[in-house]
């Protein structure tokens, strides 16, 4: 039950929404829209849903042209960021709506709800007004009901945001396994790179109304093709460099005074932006080996799990992080930077 | 889509060919019409029209019918064949308006058409069951069409809930009043003459402002004005008030006030001026006890600018009541919870977030009463004296010495501005900022309590007011009691038994009274119009707010006219416009049902507005993603969280429709008499007794039917917490 964008414009009067993109989404899987506010993920996934339609393009759902279909007559549900629990309804009619409306009698609806709230955990709670249940609960709801119509396509517009931390680990561990479990082809949208990365199994990152790169989350993660997208996928030092070619699958990056071997097969010679990795950054005490950049400690502040360095250096100020907690290093140390090749990219300027 | 589409196609071709195409003298009730469906010309179908009688201009319309027909019937993908059903429907439409109205009674309508094409010796009269329903396929084809093109998200019921509403506001609202109007630019002859207009306006009468140097009065236009604005802010002002108390405080007798608060609303609105009268008027019990006590000479204050206004408080404040309760529950308790937290006392909570966020309501409340007030009436015609407004001064432009329609228009004309100036004003105010606070996430806030101070003001502001109240009730009530006001104040049935009396016969009941006859036929017809107005109210709403279509002003503005323009207006325009062809429905019951719904239906609409712009969209989205087609959707989810405001169209569409007086007085006929037509004659005869007798049954009715509404719809299960009583007082 792919999903098949191509080539989509959305403009409201003069201004446009989403300036034509084309992508696909895979039977089966998990696949994020993700990127800042404003930058065109929403109207895409209410594109899908069929709540906005096209100026311009081509959507295909399961194969089927759907570009002018209204959204009841799509097989998709969502789950709203709002979670738009019907107020006057129970949790169970509210489960059991969307299957009455597709004629589904009344016996068999409730039945087919029920199972929707087990699925979900959430048995015993079908007599319960939306309003008394916690965030968590309202958003298992919203989840059980787009999920019981068994769609091709199952949305998610930020469905996590109102909740807590914790909470949103938790669900999106479940929706991920829920996911996988039942085999549902799946369009996330969020602003949260790490919710991204965690339950995608590709990820579009969108920047204003354009697909900025597509791919995995490692790919995304340690190949990320622009600077906007080295800075949206996770932390990263952006530093100015100078890139030599040593052949055609190789770089030598120069950073100050030290010279990194990256793979890479695209970059070009001459100076260039270099994104650095804050974990790939190994911090020895001075002088530390030959290939080493020297640097002095700005800040430092302890995490519990790990260390924060704020370090300056030739190459700019590096932000690092650094598991040695035991010993941590104290504001003016010198040091020695070890940099590692997997954690230094070369983006496109 | 395209099964619909080719339904209607038949359906259309079938009337076209198997019903008599103009309206019948004795209806289609006895079937003496089917043996003449191609024989006789009365009789005849529209085909048969076509081919045996002559009537050639009907060929095209039902040509673009077959048309949609084939269209239906090609394998063509949806949006060519939206593309085709369009343009075939499209024409019909056209075509058929075309035809209706250049051919009438008397041949061609116009000067030109005549000139142009010559004599012609066929004449046509009003439609029947055959064109309506051609009419009406036309249309569905047309709204199917532009679903299928993918116009209003590709939904066809929400295509055809446009095309529905657009069309009949056009028919029924604005067509009869642009009729009207534009006589305001002919003279009596019918020539057009614009100019005409500048010497009906420019009169010291109308503009007058000799009030302010103190000699003389004002023009209408600033009296009609002024009682307006201090009309729309009072009723507002009484109906927070209300709408406070019955839903913000542990107040004890809510239930009573409720009621209170709905009676001015179902009385007939002569009523409350004659009582009104029969307190302060010159020989009214409080002049007389004042003479009596203190020696104070009899005044006349009650006629004019006091008297009118406070009649007209009483009769529109429970309008702003209903507008305004719905509003008042609609505020999320979360979002002053909110303001709570963020170190805003209850006083600074009510005035920077609930009153705001009751903002679309209170504007709508005011906007209601401010035109209520200028094309009030009953009340200014019983009380105004010298104080004359536009409404009264276009009923003596009718039916005075002078008969001059042209100024009546004109008048009628200005009476508009005024309304359009409003309407903007209020747009401005209300904008295009979004209320939503009923959201899809469950709401488990507690309501706030009233602020002390506000609950203060709020009660002295209603308390006195429905005190006021229940003693012109009591006036009334014993009006209907007592042989003759003023006179003979003995205690007597007679009235009762005169206008109620059942005699029981062998043959069964006979209904003796002589009020029975206009009593069953003021039931029926607005049993009928309730509903009507109330769903055709909510639906324009409900099509205002979630659609996003080019036009909707205009839509929204063409519903406030039928609203804004006096009854008297009203009533002439529908005469004019519904007594020649193609329409010709003057004398029947079905001109008084359709005038009844469309004057009322503004006020479903406007309670839609308010009560839907707190609904958040995307309840209607989610439901749409669940398989929800627009019907369910209104059905499951919009009208469940909608009842206060159906309760409240239902029974205003009722309530009106029993209580209107100027719009149907020229509408009525002997078979179709109304209640209010009735008491307004045994007034005029001087027979206040049974008026009064009559107008407590209306009374008593209207109540009953209120409850009954009240239960068959119920309250909305919104699933919040409720107000815990209010122990401690601060």
């Amino acid at each position: 039950m792919s999903v098949q964008f191509t080539n989509i414009v959305k403009r409201y009067g003069t201004t446009t929404a989403v300036c034509g993109i084309s992508f696909k989404v895979d039977s089966g899987t998990l696949v994020t829209l993700l990127g800042p506010s404003g930058c065109g993920k929403t109207t895409t996934l209410r594109m899908i849903a069929g709540l906005e339609l096209p100026s311009e393009g081509r959507i295909e759902i399961a194969g089927r042209d759907v570009t002018h279909l209204s959204a009841t007559q799509r097989d998709v549900s969502m789950v709203f960021q709002s979670y738009a629990l019907f107020p006057h309804m129970s949790v169970l009619e509210n489960v059991a709506y969307g299957l009455r409306r597709s004629g589904i009698a009344k016996e068999e609806a409730t039945r087919q709800a029920l199972e929707g709230l087990a699925q979900v955990g959430l048995e015993g709670y079908g007599q319960r007004q939306p309003s008394e249940l916690s965030g968590g609960q309202q958003q298992r709801v919203a989840v059980a009901r787009a999920l019981v119509l068994k769609p091709s396509v199952l949305l998610f517009d930020e469905p996590l945001s109102n909740l807590d931390a914790r909470l949103r680990r938790q669900m999106r561990e479940e929706i991920r396994e829920l996911q996988q479990r039942l085999r549902l082809t799946v369009v996330y949208v969020t602003h949260d790179q790490q919710e991204a990365m965690a339950v995608s199994d590709r990820i579009i990152v969108m920047n204003a109304g354009r697909i900025e790169q597509e791919g995995s989350p490692r790919d995304l993660y340690e190949r990320p093709a622009t600077p906007f997208l080295a800075r949206f996928m996770g932390e990263s030092n952006p530093a100015k460099g100078q890139v030599r070619r040593l052949d055609a699958a190789r770089v030598c990056v120069r950073l100050g005074s030290t010279e990194i071997e990256v793979a890479d097969s695209s970059a070009r010679e001459g100076a260039a932006t270099v994104a650095v990795r804050p974990e790939a950054i190994k911090v020895e005490t001075a002088p530390g080996s030959a290939n080493a950049l020297p640097g002095t400690i700005a800040k430092a502040s302890y995490l519990g799990t790990h260390m924060e360095y704020s370090i300056d250096t030739a190459a700019g100020t590096l932000f690092a992080t650094c598991p040695r907690v035991e010993r941590p290093l104290t504001t003016g140390t010198q040091v020695a930077l070890v940099l590692a090749p997997r954690g230094v990219i070369v983006v496109r300027d | 889509m395209s099964r619909a589409a080719l339904s209607w196609s038949i359906a259309g071709l079938l009337a076209a060919v198997l019903l008599p195409w103009y309206g019948l003298e004795d209806g289609l009730g006895s079937g003496a019409w089917i043996a003449g469906l191609w024989s006789s010309e009365d009789a005849a179908s529209g085909l048969a029209q076509s081919i045996f009688f002559g009537r050639w201009w009907l060929a095209p319309t039902l040509a673009a019918s077959l048309g949609c027909l084939v269209v239906s019937l090609l394998p063509l993908a949806p949006a060519r064949r939206g593309t085709g059903l369009l343009i075939a429907g499209g024409g019909g439409v056209v075509l058929f308006a075309a035809q209706a109205f250049a051919v009438g009674l008397r041949g061609w309508n116009a000067g030109w058409l005549l000139s142009l094409l010559g004599e012609m010796e066929q004449r046509q009269v009003g439609i029947g069951a055959g064109a309506t329903i051609v009419l009406i396929a036309l249309l569905s084809l047309v709204s199917i069409g532009l679903a299928l093109r993918g116009a209003f998200g590709g939904d066809a019921f929400v295509a055809g809930a446009m095309t529905t509403v657009t069309a009949s506001i056009l028919l029924f609202t604005a067509w009869p009043i642009l009729h009207i109007l534009a006589q305001a630019f002919q003279d009596q002859d019918g020539a057009l003459r614009p100019l005409l207009i500048v010497d009906r306006l420019a009169e010291s009468k109308i503009w007058s402002l000799r009030c302010l140097a103190g000699s003389g009065g004002c023009g209408v236009v600033w009296n009609t004005l002024f009682l307006a604005l201090c009309c729309g802010v009072g009723s507002t002002v009484l109906g927070l008030s209300f709408a406070l108390i019955a839903t913000r405080t542990s107040f004890g007798f809510k239930k009573i006030l409720r009621v209170l608060t709905v009676l001015p609303i179902i009385t007939p609105p002569f009523v409350i001026g004659l009582a009104l009268i029969l307190l302060f008027g010159r020989s009214g019990l409080v002049n007389q006890l004042l003479d009596w006590s203190f020696g104070v000479q009899p005044t006349r204050w009650i006629y004019g600018f006091p008297g009118v206004l406070l009649a007209q408080l009483f009769a529109f404040t429970p309008v702003a009541f209903l507008v305004l309760i719905g509003v008042v529950e609609g505020v999320s308790p979360t979002l002053e919870e909110a303001s709570q937290t963020l170190r805003a006392n209850r006083w600074d909570t009510f005035v920077t977030i609930s009153l705001p966020l009751m903002r679309p309501g209170l504007a709508n409340a005011f906007l209601v009463g401010f035109i209520e007030s200028i094309a009030d009436f009953g009340n200014p015609i019983v009380l105004g004296g010298n104080f004359g407004v536009l409404s009264t001064e276009i009923y003596f432009a009718v039916v005075g010495a002078q008969l001059d329609y042209g100024r009546a228009a004109a008048l009628a004309l200005l009476l508009l501005v005024l309304a359009l100036g409003a309407f903007f004003l209020q747009r401005r105010i209300v904008g295009t900022r979004s209320y939503a606070t009923i959201s899809g996430k469950g709401d488990s806030g507690l309501a706030t309590p009233l602020p002390d101070a506000a609950r203060r003001v709020a009660h002295w502001i209603a308390l006195p007011w429905a005190g006021f109240t229940l003693l012109l009730y009591g006036f009334i009530l014993m009006g209907g009691l007592v042989k003759v006001w003023g006179r003979d104040y003995t205690p007597t049935l007679d009235h009762y038994a005169k206008a109620f009396s059942i005699e029981f016969s062998e043959g069964g009941v006979i209904w003796s009274g002589a009020a029975w006859n206009s009593f069953w036929t003021t039931v029926e017809l607005a049993a009928i119009a309730a509903p009507i107005t109330a769903a055709l109210g909510l639906l324009a709403a409900w099509l205002m707010v979630r659609q996003r279509f080019a036009g909707r002003g205009a839509l929204e503005f063409a519903t406030m006219l039928s609203f804004a323009v006096p009854g008297t207006v009203i009533g002439v325009a529908y005469v004019f416009a519904f007594n020649v062809p193609p329409l010709e429905i003057t004398g029947t019951a079905l001109i008084i049902v359709l005038c009844f719904v469309f004057r009322n239906m503004t006020v479903g609409l406007r309670a839609g507005v308010a009560a839907m712009s707190q609904i958040d969209r995307s309840l209607d989205e989610a439901s749409a993603t669940l398989r929800g087609r627009a019907p369910q959707t209104l059905f499951y989810v919009v009208m469940p969280l909608l009842r206060p405001a159906i309760v409240g169209a239902l029974v205003y569409g009722f309530v009106r429709a029993v209580t209107t007086v100027s719009a149907v007085v020229f509408l009525v006929t002997a078979e179709y008499d109304l209640a209010t037509t009735y008491i307004i004659l045994r007034v005029i005869n001087g027979d206040y007794g049974l008026a009064i007798a009559y107008s407590c049954a209306l009374i008593v009715l209207m109540l009953a039917v209120i409850l009954l509404i009240q239960f068959l719809v119920g309250d909305r299960r919104l699933g919040r917490r409720a107000l815990p009583v209010q122990g401690v007082r601060a």
